[in-house]
C-alpha cells in the first residue's frame, strides 16, 4: 500500500472533524488540535516527498472513468507544504487573534470552533487539490475550497457586507468552476480520459484544446483574482485577518495558479492560450499595482498587491519555457511566505492600535521592534531585495522575460518597480516616521508567526537550495520535462542584475514622486469603480434577482399556480411533440379478449374515483377518494400480473392515506371547513389546465402502450442476469443489485425527507 | 374511544404482522417482496397499535421510540455496504458472493450481501414511516394541549 502518499491528505482531511471533536470538549483545545494536525500533515508531506513521492490510482466508478488518482509530485508537494505550513502559522496566530476578534464583536468564544473547522477544511481540500491528477477529482476539491472560503469570508455573519462579500467570492469562483467542469467534459468526450497526465499525452494542438484549455484557464484565473474577475478579492477582506492571510498566500488564490500549473502540460501546447495568459497577467500586474498604491486601508493595499503578484505568476506561465514554469512555482512559494507575514502584520497592527488605515498609523518600529523586523524581512522579500528569497523570484522572472525580448523585459522591470513601491508604502507607512497612535503590547502568538515567516524569507535569501529544489520539481511537473534552472548571486553586470538595479531605482522614484502621479492613479481607481466589472456583477445579480421574483410570482404564488406551472408547459410541450412526430401506427386500439374483462372492471371504478376528485369539496373525503383510486390502480397491477408492483402500490397507498389524514388533522377543523365552503374561483381556467395536462398524459400513455415490445430489451437482460445475482425474484434483484446505486440515491432522499418533516413539525428544532 | 373488539384485534394482529414483514424481508430474493414492502408492513403493524392504544402505549414496542434513528442506521448500513467493495478493489456496491459461486442456503433464505442491503432499506423505510407518523401525532398532541391546557 502506498501509505506515505495518502498520509498527508488523510491527516489534512481529518483535521477539520478532529477540531470539531476537540471543540466539544473545550473551545480552548480546538486551535492547538488544529495546529497539531497541520504540523503533522506538513511533516507527512515532507516525509512522503523525501521518500520519493508516489501515486495512488483507485478506480471508484470505472464505468464512468472516475478515478481517485492522487500523486505526491513536485507541484503537489509545493502547494501541500504551503497549505499545511502556512496553515500552521495562521492557526497559531488565530489562537490569540480570534478570541480578541470575537470579543470585539460580542460573540461567544465557542464560535471559534467553526472558524478553525473551515480553515482546516480549506487546508484539507487544498492538499487534495494539490495531489489530484484527475480533472473530476480536481473539480470536487476545487468546489470544496469555494465552500470553505464562503464560510470564512462571511465569518462575521452579523455584518451585511461580510455576507455580500462571501456570496460574491462564492459566485465568481463557483460559476467559473463550472467552466472547469465543461472543459474537463470536452476533453473527456474527445479523448476518453479525465487524467491530466494521460490527456497531456493524447491531446494535440487544435481548436478543441484551445476551447477546453481556455475554459479551465478562466476558472483558474478567476480563483487567482486576475483582471477582469479580480473584484471579489478586495471585497473578501471583510474576513478576519488570519483568513485573508491564508486565502492570499496558500489557499484560495494560490489554488488558481495551482490549477494553471497542473494543466500546464495542456495549456503550453496552444500559443493562443499562452498569449492570453500573458495579456491577463500583465493587465493584472498593472491594475493591481497601481490600485495598491492608492489604497489607504492596510488590508485593501495588500489585496490589490496580491492581484498584481499573481499577475506575475500568470505572466510567467504565459512566457513559458523553463524559466517561466520554474519561476512561477518559485514565485508562489516566495510570495506565500512574504504575503502571509504582511497580512498577519496588518492584523497585529490593527489589534495594537485600533487603526486599520495607513493614515492612522506610523512610527511603530519603536513600540513593536520585533514585528517591524519580521515584517521588514517579508516586505524586503516582496520588494525583491538581495539577501531575501524575493531576490531570486525576480531573478527568474527577469530571466523568463529576457528570453522573450526587450519589450517584456521593460514591462517586467516596470511591474517589479510597482511592487517595490507598494511594499515600501506598506512597511514604511506603518513602521517609519512619527508615531501617531498609541500601541498596546501584543501577546507572543500575534508576533512570532510573522517573525518566523520573515525568517524563512531571509533564510531563502542565503540558502536558496531547498526552495529552488521544490520549485524545480514543481516546474518540471508543469512542463512535463525535467527543468534545470539555477538561481544564485552573481557579482557582475549581467542583464538580470542590471534589471534588478533598475527596479530599485525606478521603485524609489515612484515612491518619491508620489505627488506627481497620485491624482491620476485615483482617477483610474474611480473610473474602475464606475464602469468596472464589479458594477457589471452587481447589475447581473440584481437583474437575476428581479427575474427570479417575476418567475416566483407567476409560478409559485400558491400551490395551485405551482401545479399549473408544471402541468401546462408540460402538456403544451408534449402536444408540440405529438404534432411534429409522425403518428402513423402509434395509436392502436388492440382487441379486447375475455381475460381482459377483470382488468376493465377494475379500470371503471378507477375512472370514477378519478372523476370524483374533481368535484369533491371536503378535504378528508378528497383524501379518501384519492386513496381509493390508488387501491384500484393496485388491483389493475395485480391483474396485469405484476405482484411486486401491486404489493408496493397497496402498501404505499395505505401509508399515504394515513399521512394525508394525519396532516389534515394538524389543521384546525374550522379552517378546513371554511376552506371547503369557499366557492371555486376561476373555474374555467382550472378546467383548461386540467384538460391540457390530462389529454397530453393520455396521449403519451396510449402511444407508449401501442408500441410493440422491443426485442433484446433491458428487461430481458435483467431476467437473464437474475440467476447470476443468486436471486429468483427479478424485481428485488433489480432494486438491490442491478440498479443498487439508484436505490441508494432514493433511500437517501427518503432519509432527508424524514429529517425535513421532523424538523418542520418541531418548529425548526431536531430535539 | 376504540371498542373492545378493535383493541383485541389490534393486539392479536401485531405479532403476525411483524412475522409477515420478516418473511417478506428474508424471502424477498426468491419471492415477491423486498425490504421496502417489509418495512411498510412492519410499520403498519406498529401504526395500528399507535392508533388504537395511543402513542405512549405504542412506544413501548422496542424500536418505535428510536424510529428516526433506525432510519439513519439503515442509511449508514447501506452506505457502508456500498463503499466496502471499493476497499476490496471492486466497483461501488458490488454484492458477494460473485456470480456463479456457491451460496449458503437456509431454507429459502440465501446468504448474499444483497439481502443485507435489503435489510438496510427495511430499517430506513420502517424508520421513515413510523418516524413521520410519530412526529405528526406528537405535533397533534402538542396542538391539543395548547387548545385545552387542562
Amino acid at each position: 500500500m502506498a501509505s506515505p502518499v495518502l498520509l498527508p491528505l488523510l491527516l489534512a482531511l481529518l483535521a477539520a472533524p478532529a477540531v470539531l471533536l476537540a471543540g466539544t470538549f473545550g473551545v480552548r483545545s480546538a486551535a492547538p488540535t488544529g495546529a497539531a494536525f497541520a504540523a503533522l500533515a506538513f511533516g507527512a508531506t515532507l516525509w512522503g516527498w523525501m521518500s520519493g513521492g508516489g501515486a495512488v490510482d483507485l478506480a471508484w466508478a470505472p464505468s464512468w472513468d472516475l478515478r481517485l488518482h492522487l500523486e505526491l509530485d513536485g507541484l503537489a508537494t509545493l502547494y501541500a507544504l504551503l497549505a499545511t505550513g502556512i496553515g500552521f502559522a495562521v492557526l497559531a496566530y488565530s489562537s490569540r487573534y480570534l478570541p480578541l476578534h470575537l470579543e470585539h464583536q460580542g460573540r461567544p468564544a465557542s464560535d471559534g470552533v467553526g472558524f478553525y473547522f473551515f480553515i482546516l477544511l480549506f487546508m484539507g481540500s487544498m492538499v487534495g487539490l494539490a495531489m489530484a491528477q484527475d480533472l473530476i477529482l480536481l473539480f470536487v476539491f476545487w468546489d470544496l475550497t469555494a465552500i470553505a472560503s464562503y464560510y470564512l469570508i462571511g465569518f462575521d455573519r452579523q455584518d451585511a457586507e461580510s455576507r455580500a462579500s462571501a456570496l460574491m467570492a462564492l459566485l465568481v469562483t463557483g460559476v467559473t468552476a463550472v467552466l472547469l467542469l465543461i472543459g474537463a467534459l470536452l476533453l473527456y468526450a474527445a479523448h476518453g480520459t479525465f487524467s491530466v497526465p494521460e490527456l497531456a499525452e493524447r491531446v494535440g494542438p487544435g481548436p478543441l484544446l484551445t476551447t477546453a484549455g481556455g475554459l479551465i484557464a478562466v476558472a483558474g484565473l478567476a480563483k487567482s483574482a486576475q483582471v477582469p474577475l479580480h473584484f471579489w478579492l478586495p471585497r473578501a477582506m471583510a474576513a478576519p485577518t488570519p483568513v485573508s492571510a491564508y486565502l492570499h498566500s496558500a489557499a484560495m488564490v494560490a489554488a488558481g495558479v495551482l490549477l494553471l500549473g497542473r494543466v500546464y502540460p495542456l495549456l503550453q501546447k496552444s500559443e493562443v492560450l499562452l498569449d492570453s495568459l500573458l495579456i491577463v497577467g500583465l493587465l493584472s500586474m498593472a491594475v493591481g499595482g497601481i490600485l495598491a498604491l492608492t489604497r489607504d486601508v492596510l488590508k485593501q493595499l495588500l489585496a490589490y498587491s496580491t492581484i498584481s503578484q499573481y499577475g506575475y505568476v500568470v505572466v510567467m506561465y504565459g512566457l513559458g519555457g523553463e524559466y517561466g514554469a520554474v519561476g512561477a512555482s518559485f514565485y508562489v512559494l516566495a510570495h506565500a511566505l512574504c504575503k502571509s507575514a504582511l497580512f498577519l502584520t496588518a492584523g497585529a497592527v490593527t489589534e495594537a492600535t485600533g487603526e486599520d488605515r495607513l493614515s492612522g498609523v506610523g512610527g511603530l518600529r519603536r513600540p513593536m521592534p520585533l514585528l517591524a523586523a519580521g515584517s521588514g524581512a517579508a516586505a524586503a522579500g516582496l520588494a525583491a531585495l538581495p539577501l531575501t528569497v524575493g531576490f531570486f523570484k525576480d531573478e527568474l522572472f527577469f530571466a523568463a522575460a529576457l528570453e522573450r525580448g526587450p519589450v517584456f523585459a521593460g514591462l517586467a522591470v516596470l511591474g517589479a518597480a510597482l511592487t517595490f513601491a507598494y511594499a515600501w508604502r506598506f512597511w514604511g507607512g506603518i513602521f517609519t516616521g512619527d508615531q501617531v497612535s498609541e500601541a498596546k503590547r501584543m501577546p507572543g502568538p500575534l508576533v512570532w508567526p510573522v517573525v518566523a515567516l520573515g525568517g524563512l524569507a531571509l533564510f531563502g535569501g542565503i540558502f536558496v537550495g531547498p526552495y529552488l529544489g521544490l520549485a524545480l520539481a514543481a516546474g518540471s511537473d508543469s512542463l512535463g520535462a525535467p527543468a534545470s534552472v539555477s538561481a544564485a548571486y552573481h557579482l557582475d553586470a549581467r542583464p538580470e542584475n542590471l534589471m534588478a538595479l533598475g527596479t530599485y531605482a525606478l521603485g524609489g522614484l515612484i515612491v518619491v514622486a508620489r505627488p506627481l502621479w497620485v491624482g491620476m492613479a485615483l482617477a483610474l481607481s474611480r473610473f474602475g469603480e464606475r464602469v468596472g466589472p464589479e458594477r457589471l456583477y452587481g447589475l447581473t445579480l440584481r437583474g437575476l434577482n428581479a427575474l427570479s421574483d417575476v418567475v416566483h410570482r407567476a409560478e409559485a404564488r400558491d400551490l395551485r399556480s405551482r401545479v399549473a406551472a408544471i402541468l401546462l408547459p408540460g402538456g403544451v410541450l408534449i402536444g408540440i411533440g405529438i404534432l411534429v412526430t409522425p403518428t402513423a401506427g402509434t395509436y392502436r386500439v388492440g382487441e379486447v379478449r375475455l381475460q381482459d374483462v377483470p382488468l376493465l372492471l377494475a379500470l371503471v371504478p378507477l375512472a370514477v374515483a378519478a372523476l370524483t376528485t374533481t368535484i369533491t369539496k371536503r378535504h378528508v373525503t378528497l383524501a379518501l377518494v384519492l386513496s381509493s383510486a390508488g387501491f384500484m390502480l393496485a388491483l389493475v397491477y395485480a391483474f396485469f400480473g405484476a405482484p411486486d408492483v401491486a404489493l408496493v402500490a397497496v402498501l404505499v397507498e395505505t401509508v399515504l392515506t394515513l399521512l394525508f389524514l394525519g396532516t389534515l388533522r394538524l389543521i384546525p377543523y374550522r379552517v378546513l371547513h371554511r376552506q371547503a365552503e369557499l366557492p371555486t374561483e376561476k373555474r374555467l381556467r382550472k378546467v383548461f389546465f386540467a384538460t391540457v395536462a390530462g389529454a397530453s398524459t393520455f396521449a403519451v400513455v396510449w402511444a407508449t402502450l401501442s408500441r410493440p415490445a422491443v426485442e433484446n430489451s433491458v428487461a430481458k437482460e435483467h431476467l437473464r442476469l437474475t440467476p447470476d445475482a443468486h436471486a429468483k425474484d427479478t424485481v428485488t434483484a433489480i432494486l438491490a443489485d442491478f440498479r443498487g446505486l439508484d436505490t441508494m440515491g432514493e433511500i437517501s432522499v427518503v432519509a432527508l425527507v424524514l429529517l425535513a418533516v421532523v424538523t418542520l413539525l418541531r418548529g425548526g428544532r431536531l430535539r | 374511544m376504540t371498542s373492545v373488539m378493535t383493541r383485541t384485534v389490534a393486539r392479536l394482529l401485531l405479532l403476525p404482522t411483524l412475522v409477515t414483514a420478516l418473511a417478506i424481508l428474508v424471502k424477498g430474493y426468491t419471492q415477491p417482496g423486498d425490504g421496502f414492502s417489509a418495512g411498510v408492513v412492519a410499520a403498519l403493524g406498529v401504526l395500528l397499535q399507535l392508533m388504537v392504544f395511543g402513542r405512549e402505549e405504542a412506544e413501548k414496542i422496542p424500536g418505535v421510540r428510536q424510529a428516526g434513528t433506525l432510519a439513519f442506521v439503515g442509511l449508514l448500513a447501506a452506505l457502508v455496504l456500498a463503499v466496502v467493495p471499493l476497499l476490496l478493489g471492486d466497483p461501488l456496491l458490488t454484492h458477494y458472493p460473485s456470480p456463479g459461486s456457491g451460496v449458503l442456503h437456509f431454507g429459502t433464505l440465501e446468504f448474499v450481501t444483497a439481502v443485507l442491503f435489503d435489510c438496510a432499506v427495511f430499517l430506513l423505510v420502517f424508520g421513515f414511516v413510523v418516524g413521520t407518523v410519530g412526529a405528526i401525532s406528537r405535533a397533534i398532541e402538542a396542538a391539543d394541549r395548547e387548545e385545552d391546557p387542562s
